[in-house]
């Protein structure tokens, strides 16, 4: 059999609530810096939970300067357009026109729906009874205007990216909720390996940071509401920890067939070696106690990266810091790694970034290539008193210095998914001769 | 024998034309469209007032759980009824229950579910009305009494990708699984990606489904501001056309690999032979005039299936019906098949346009019409368009020209999907 297509990491780039590009981001992870604060987007004082991370001082226009193309994109398709440029200059190739039909996008996706303001507006104008008047909805500004609607569509973002960037090939979008940015890695691997395109570029994007996104997580009570402390607000398997900390932002990467990306001499971070998804189907919000559902995802992506538990120096962990989370979690990997548990360094770099659900896949998995390339894993911050039932060997307090030759990225969503990706370093690739 | 071919063992497919792929198709045989006034809301004055509603909406007569329809929405429930009826087809999850314990576990560890999902709703958003309404639209009082305003599972309850979670919970099925968010080519993709894991080893079996329930005030007037939507009849191909309508619905497809299906003696209604995709990237709504991404689409679903032009016995095609999609799908039609494209039809007159469930419903419709040895009439099509010449489609009913289907889907983005089946007799 013909040896499957390998394919390589070339770019990356990140909009998160610690630093917006990449260098900021990784200084920002390894110095612990909490992007948490009390929320500053709109007026929270009313509400449960006052805090998130939010993305400071952007402007998407000053990355890429299309401001024709940003009156089509909100806040969350604005961190993308900027980390998608980031991660193409990044891997120094772009889509030509010779090449666009070769490369493909995935991209994970927020839930669509129409900013709040353009809410609050119809509401004015079509509901003020607290009903929708369906006649009064046809003089309505927000509901006949191109642009509201331009930018409320599901594909809204795929189709600023693959506009953008002349994008010709297989171009998608995926939902799994805080599982999408690593489903949508995973989605863009497997085009490249089955020959759909030769080049993707892939990532997440997302900012639930409103009004009605707060709400939605306050009503599941799903967030901490550590109000007074919203730098210690998110601790991943800590203790204490109490609900997760809302961040937005967005994290793509440049991803091509190995063998061309090495002919063509680019920097390559990792391998993207294996892919594995599972779905929990045990309930619709709540984490298997003991794992199952997270332990098919992970060992699926070993024997997809064609590795074994013994080749894993690191775990970036979902760890969301909520109860159930990081308890199940805990359970998967003690149940996957069974002896090595201690030898595996993990960390949740959401004890700093916060959240970023559809995005939040995508960031970590370029986090994983970061620790890779510089040979350095990110603090698993305000970790003070571990939760015994969540007895990993967490990276604590300064970053850990580590030749790392797999690197795993866990990502479980609500609604079941359950997805997992493997990095490999790009030295234990060559001459490797993996064959499918 | 491929021991990793992937085959169809079940269906199911619900839209305003029936609620079972063999009644959809009689409909569409007798020349009847379901395409009806819209009675969800009263639309009396609007200027555009016809969609293919599913009418006396019985929810637990189409999914028989109470609990479930408090955490879903109007979508999912189609969404749910159609992967029911395609597993009860398929006998997927019955065989399992014959299994040994270890046997089962390991069974449903290798059964995955790819779901297109329309990826959310105005409406969904309509439930803070009396919030903002009691708060005089102030954000301070508005998150104080969040909690006695809004049901705790609102988020949930809007969550893209419901059936997919509901499918898993309620079947039991654990495997590779994808929520595609992708405008009208999600349910195509599904087909794709789930054949995609069947052939790569990632399952065994997976249901593909794709539903979507558009027929919402703000989403129709958004549609009609930008000129998609025909004044009340959706003529595929036809010089008269002027627009599409929305319809509502859902479809799924039982998969496996050859070797599932035949240890277990399941039936075999085809075969998905390949697809593939590709973008236009002119933006959410322009598309090219020269339909080259959709070309591109099947030339490589024809080239994944490794078969010939002329091996595609018949067209599902996309034909929305308005003006410039329908006359760039023909220019694509024409630079791959020439002069020589097989018998066409296409199947949104009768239901309307199910946006994410569009491609899904359709291959399903796609390989019930191929077993019946059929190329469905288009009964609105009277009047050739010279600009869709290369496109043979025609108001009676023709003959396929062998046993596989070329089906057709387009989204926004400028995204298309090209999916090929065969079916079995």
């Amino acid at each position: 059999m013909a040896a499957r297509r390998r394919v390589a990491i070339t770019g990356l780039g990140l909009v998160t609530p610690v630093g917006n590009d990449v260098a900021a981001t990784w200084a920002a992870l390894l110095a612990c810096k909490s992007g948490g604060a009390a929320i500053s987007l709109f007026d929270a004082s009313g509400f449960p939970v006052r805090i998130a991370a939010e993305v400071k001082d952007f402007d998407p226009a000053e990355v890429i300067g299309d401001r024709k193309l940003l009156k089509f994109a909100n806040r969350s398709h604005g961190f993308a357009l900027a980390a998608a440029e980031q991660a193409l200059a990044d891997a120094d190739i772009r889509p030509m026109p010779a090449t666009g039909n070769r490369w493909g996008c995935a991209v994970g996706t927020g839930m669509m729906g129409v900013d709040f303001a353009e809410l609050v507006a119809v509401h004015e104008h079509s509901a003020a009874g607290g009903e929708l008047d369906a006649t009064r909805l046809l003089t309505d500004a927000s509901a006949n205007n191109p642009l509201v609607f331009c930018r409320s569509q599901s594909t809204t973002g795929l189709s600023l990216l693959t506009r953008r960037h002349d994008i010709r090939g297989y171009a998608t979008s995926v939902h799994t909720a805080c599982a999408s940015g690593g489903q949508a890695i995973g989605t863009a691997l497997k085009l490249i390996r089955r020959g759909a395109v030769d080049y993707a570029l892939a990532g997440g994007f997302d900012s639930m940071i409103s009004p009605v996104g707060i709400a939605g997580f306050c009503l599941l009570s799903a967030l901490s509401v550590d109000n007074e402390m919203p730098e210690r607000a998110s601790r991943p398997f800590d203790a204490t920890r109490n609900g997760f900390l809302l961040g937005e932002g967005a994290g793509f990467l440049v991803l091509e067939e190995w063998e061309s990306a090495r002919r063509r001499g680019a920097h390559i971070y990792a391998e993207l070696a294996g892919d594995g998804n599972s779905l929990s189907s045990y309930r619709i919000t709540d984490s298997p106690p003991d794992g199952d559902g997270p332990i098919q995802s992970m060992r699926q992506a070993l024997a997809d990266a064609g590795a074994t538990i013994d080749d894993v120096d690191y775990i970036n962990a979902h760890g969301t810091s909520t109860f159930m989370n990081d308890r199940s979690e805990s359970a998967a990997i003690r149940a996957v790694f069974a002896s090595r548990v201690k030898d595996v360094a993990v960390s949740s770099t959401k004890s700093s970034m916060g959240h970023l659900i559809a995005a939040a896949g995508a960031v970590e998995v370029a986090i994983c290539a970061l620790a890779i390339h510089n040979g350095e894993l990110p603090v698993n911050a305000n970790l003070r008193e571990q939760d015994p039932e969540c007895d990993l060997a967490l990276v604590r307090d300064v970053p850990e210095r580590r030749r790392v030759r797999i690197a795993m990225s866990n990502s479980f969503g609500f609604g079941v998914s359950n997805s997992c990706v493997c990095l490999r370093r790009p030295d234990a690739v060559d001459g490797a001769g993996f064959r499918a | 024998m491929n021991p990793r071919r992937v085959v169809i063992t079940g269906t199911g497919a619900v839209c305003a034309a029936g609620r079972d792929p063999p009644s959809i198709l009689e409909a569409i045989r007798a020349g009847r469209s379901a395409i009806a006034p819209i009675r969800q809301w009263d639309a009396s004055g609007w200027p555009m007032q016809t969609a293919g509603e599913i009418s006396d909406l019985n929810p637990r007569a189409l999914v028989d759980d109470r609990k479930l329809h408090k955490l879903i929405r109007r979508t999912d429930l189609f969404g749910l009824y159609a992967a029911d009826r395609a597993i009860d087809a398929s006998g997927l999850a019955a065989y399992r229950a014959a299994l040994e314990p270890e046997a089962a576990l390991e069974y449903s560890d290798r059964t995955g579910v790819y779901v297109g999902s329309g990826g959310g709703s105005y409406e969904s958003q309509y439930d803070y009305f009396p919030l903002l309404t009691a708060a005089q639209d102030k954000l301070p009082a508005f998150g104080r009494e969040l909690s006695s305003s809004v049901n705790p599972m609102w988020l949930l309850r809007t969550l893209p990708n419901n059936v997919l979670g509901h499918i898993g919970i309620r079947h039991g099925f654990k495997g590779a699984n994808a929520c595609i968010t992708n405008h009208s080519i999600g349910g195509t993709l599904a087909v794709i990606e789930a054949r995609e894991a069947l052939r790569t080893g990632e399952a065994d079996r997976a249901l593909a489904v794709g539903h979507d329930a558009p027929i919402e005030p703000q989403m129709v007037l958004y549609y009609h501001d930008v000129g998609l939507l025909a004044k009340d009849t959706i003529r595929p191909f036809d010089a008269r056309r002027d627009g599409s309508l929305f319809g509502e619905g859902a479809a799924a497809l039982a998969l496996e690999t050859e070797d599932s299906a035949r240890k277990r003696n399941a039936p075999i209604l085809g075969e998905v032979l390949g697809g593939g995709s590709a973008t236009d990237a002119q933006g959410l709504l322009a598309i090219r005039d020269d339909g080259d991404a959709l070309a591109r689409a099947i030339e490589s679903a024809l080239a994944d299936a490794g078969i010939r032009a002329a091996e595609v016995g018949m067209i599902a095609a996309h034909g929305n019906g308005t003006p410039q999609s329908d006359a760039s799908e023909a220019a694509a039609i024409r630079r791959v098949f020439g002069e020589s494209a097989p018998p066409a039809t296409a199947f949104k007159w009768a239901f309307g346009h199910l946006i994410a469930a569009a491609g899904i419903i359709e291959a399903v419709l796609a390989l019930e019409s191929l077993r019946q040895h059929v190329v469905p009439g288009v009964a609105t099509y009277a009047v050739a368009d010279p600009g869709c010449a290369g496109v043979p489609v025609a108001a009676e009913p023709q003959s396929p020209r062998g046993d596989v289907a070329l089906v057709l889907c387009r989204g926004f983005a400028g995204t298309n999907a090209a999916l090929l089946l065969r079916a079995v007799s």
